[in-house]
């Protein structure tokens, strides 16, 4: 079976490479070097560091709470505009390519205003709403370029066995090419969801208290400007880094058909 | 020659073209029931293109193509219903690489003709011992020779309970010694009565096995007869070249 | 785990090379600011950084000008006190910080007097006095905190407003806005039941730009005045006495009050 076609799609963080558990590679020193400063700062000085972990305690909630509802609907969103992406018919092509164009033309910050400022005149919804909506609508787009990429990457003969055999185009997409498209899939979704959770801290302009927006009240009251970014920053990165290896660990469960 | 004379494809006067290539230029032919053709021809000279349209993989830009009574390209007709009885082995063999040997061959049945998981599995696993690799129903089809690839994909075709094979250049991306065990498939499958349409460079098979040798070049059939015809007194110059340059 | 120690060898090399680079930048700095110094008949210049998202203290106009009446006060004080009044606008959260950083000389921007903000910088004398307004929808019954309870509430991050909700239990939840505006236009889609803000800016928003939509509910009252004053940085003795000195020089002469007239405040 030859490697299917690699794709590249985006920017995130990189994904650790699921085979390599050595004790020396960069996801491990990153993590435990995380960990540990962390403990350290803790335990080294517990007034501020203590304090401000309480207080950024309900923000790494929200955070996670946006980061795993947007990427479930982004994703719902980015099969479909994929499956729009690749499908005959051309007006369902026109809408799902007219979306990719626009969605991805304008940035993410601005998206958030607009949804949640702008079109909040005309209907109100709940800026936690507001947040995910954004999110969520954006990085379907993007994860819709991933989904097509990833079909698109199918060779054609499976389509053709597939429908030859009589199944229609339906099943085919979802019994015989989604199912391979997945594992090419992965890693650049993956990319996204990192690249999503990254830009959770953008919400924050919403007044969404979220774990930046907290990290920015503590030092905008406290002047401990050093001391709380530093512990923000670290719990970004033990966050993004749990998720990288949460990817790998599935792109490892998906390939079991390629290594048997 | 088989004893039935009933027509079950009918190509009447095909176009196809890809651009400015004329892929099929005015063709016509008929497969009988329990009748094997065998189509040669350079490659490019549009036998593939014509084998894809008879289950319209490739959609013909003119003419007609009736099979089993129903015109392919009429739009009442359920395309993926005549499929159903059109079993197709492709060059490169195209099983799902995320299904295993068995997997492959009881997806279809199991989804299009309603058949329990038990009946599938049984019916596949006959299949398999007659292709000879029914020790390998349960791994992945990455862990396969190619040979045993494409007599798998022959036997996913079968599974279905097809009335007519098509092949297309089923050993050409084979190793050398592994076409014979497709052929001998093949050849075993002919003797029990199976309507097949095969397109390939094996001329032995053709030989050995068709009622009917078709040659095809440019987009047209230029001869068709019988393989003692065909081999020894083939009358189109460009038949007698094609024949030296192969033979 | 040798090429891990090579690249910690690499890495701590690269980032003393960048600290020396930063240092030389510094140091040239310095060297060039008593020569500046020297050949100035020409007035000092001042930077101040401005919040320029807090009408009618200090905003940007349409010609992207930092106008507003403290920004008069200002300026009116540099021409008494000869200095030249520069303005940066800098976004609010993190405005301390670049005073800490010396990116810039002082703050001009509606900063309150704080205790808290004494430990960290130096403040000049008072430029006035000002009160914590709440600020409702039209139709909101509710004519103090007590009253709000259970409801969402706002106020611009790192405000004085702010620690006036946090002191009170019980909201639903209490929003913090990069900017005053955002919490106003929250609160005039209903997103938010009140906001509390600066008593000059609620009187703004309320009078002129919403003025059909949202009111001014009450002062929240406090025993101690709210002052708002310039903040530099802890020590900057040279800034201060100039801003003081031009201050006391505009308010003894009536030109404090001409401004305060021109910009239609008590």
């Amino acid at each position: 079976m030859t490697e299917s076609r690699k794709i590249d799609v985006g920017e995130g963080a990189a994904i650790p490479n699921r085979n390599d558990w050595g004790l020396f590679n960069a996801w491990v020193i990153s993590i435990v070097g995380a960990i540990t400063a962390i403990i350290y700062l803790l335990i080294s000085r517990p007034d501020p560091y203590q304090r401000l972990l309480v207080y950024l305690g309900d923000g790494i909630v929200i955070t996670f709470k946006v980061t795993i509802v947007s990427i479930i609907c982004a994703c719902g969103i980015g099969l479909i505009t994929g499956l729009g992406r690749v499908s005959k018919n051309k007006a369902i092509n026109l809408v799902a390519s007219t979306y990719v164009e626009i969605i991805r033309g304008i940035p993410l910050l601005v998206q958030l205003f607009y949804i949640y400022y702008a079109l909040g005149r005309f209907l109100n919804v709940p800026d936690l709403t507001a947040a995910i909506i954004a999110m969520s609508v954006c990085y379907g787009a993007y994860m819709g370029e991933v989904f097509r990429a990833g079909i698109t990457a199918i060779d054609k003969g499976q389509t053709e066995a597939a429908r030859s055999l009589g199944l229609n185009g339906r099943q085919t997409m979802f019994m015989v090419i989604l199912p391979q498209a997945w594992r090419t899939i992965l890693p650049p979704v993956g990319n996204e969801f990192i690249a999503l959770l990254k830009d959770t801290s953008l919400v924050s302009i919403l007044a969404v208290a979220d774990l930046l927006r907290r990290g920015r009240e503590f030092s905008s009251e406290t002047f401990l400007y050093f001391e709380t970014y530093t512990m923000v920053a670290l719990v970004y990165l033990v966050i993004t880094l749990i998720l990288s290896k949460g990817v790998s660990i599935m792109e490892a469960r998906l390939s079991h058909y390629v290594r048997r | 020659m088989s004893a039935a004379s009933q027509s079950i494809v009918e190509i009447s006067h095909v176009h196809k073209n890809f651009g400015a290539l004329k892929a099929l230029n005015n063709v016509s032919l008929s497969l009988n029931l329990g009748e094997k053709v065998v189509i040669i021809g350079p490659s490019g000279s549009g036998k593939s293109t014509l084998l894809r349209s008879i289950n319209k993989l490739e959609t013909v830009d003119a003419g007609t193509i009736i099979v089993d009574g129903q015109d392919i390209n009429d739009p009442a007709t359920d395309i993926n219903k005549l499929r159903m009885e059109l079993g197709m082995v492709f060059q490169s063999f195209n099983l799902f690489p995320h299904k295993t040997v068995l997997e492959n061959l009881t997806l279809a049945p199991i989804k299009l003709k309603g058949l329990t998981k038990g009946e599938a599995d049984a019916i596949a696993l006959k299949l398999l011992e007659k292709v000879g690799i029914m020790d390998k129903a349960h791994v992945y089809p990455s862990r396969l020779s190619g040979g045993q690839q494409q007599r798998v994909a022959i036997a996913r075709a079968l599974a279905m309970s097809p009335k007519i094979m098509l092949f297309d250049e089923p050993t050409s991306a084979l190793d050398p010694e592994m076409i014979g065990e497709v052929l001998d498939v093949m050849v075993t499958l002919a003797k029990e009565g199976m309507t097949m349409a095969v397109v390939t460079h094996e001329m032995g098979f053709a030989r050995e096995v068709a009622d009917r040798v078709v040659f095809m070049d440019h987009g047209a059939i230029i001869e068709e007869g019988t393989p003692e015809h065909f081999f020894q007194s083939p009358e189109n110059d460009r038949t007698k070249l094609f024949l030296s340059q192969i033979l | 785990m040798k090429r891990l120690f090579k690249s910690i060898v690499i890495a701590a090399a690269m980032s003393a090379l960048a600290l020396s680079v930063v240092g030389c930048g510094k140091k040239e700095e310095k060297a060039a600011e008593p020569a500046a110094n020297a050949t100035a008949a020409a007035p000092k210049t001042i930077i101040f950084a401005s919040d320029a998202t807090y009408p009618p203290m200090q905003y940007t106009n349409d010609q992207k000008e930092i106008v507003g009446f403290e920004v008069d006060v200002i300026k009116a004080a540099g021409e008494k006190a000869g200095f030249k009044a520069e303005f940066k606008n800098v976004a609010w959260d993190g405005i301390f910080a670049g005073l800490s950083a010396g990116k810039y000389d002082a703050i001009s921007s509606s900063v309150s007097i704080t205790d808290e903000r004494k430990a960290t910088m130096d403040f000049s004398d008072p430029i006035m006095a000002i009160e914590q307004t709440l600020v409702v929808a039209k139709d909101e019954k509710a004519t103090d905190l007590a009253g709000l309870k259970g409801k969402s509430v706002g106020a611009q991050i790192g405000t004085t407003s702010y620690l006036v909700l946090k002191d009170v239990k019980g909201f639903k939840a209490i929003k913090t806005y990069d900017e005053v505006g955002l919490a106003m236009e929250d609160l005039v889609k209903g997103s938010i039941q009140a906001v509390v803000a600066d008593s000059p800016v609620a009187v703004e928003y309320t009078a002129h730009k919403y003025a059909d939509k949202i009111k001014i509910a009450g002062v929240v009252k406090s025993d101690k005045v709210e002052n708002i004053g310039i903040a530099v940085k802890k020590g900057n003795k040279d800034v201060l006495d100039l801003v003081n000195k031009g201050l006391a020089a505009i308010k003894a002469d009536g030109t404090f009050d001409k401004i305060k007239a021109a910009h239609n405040m008590k």
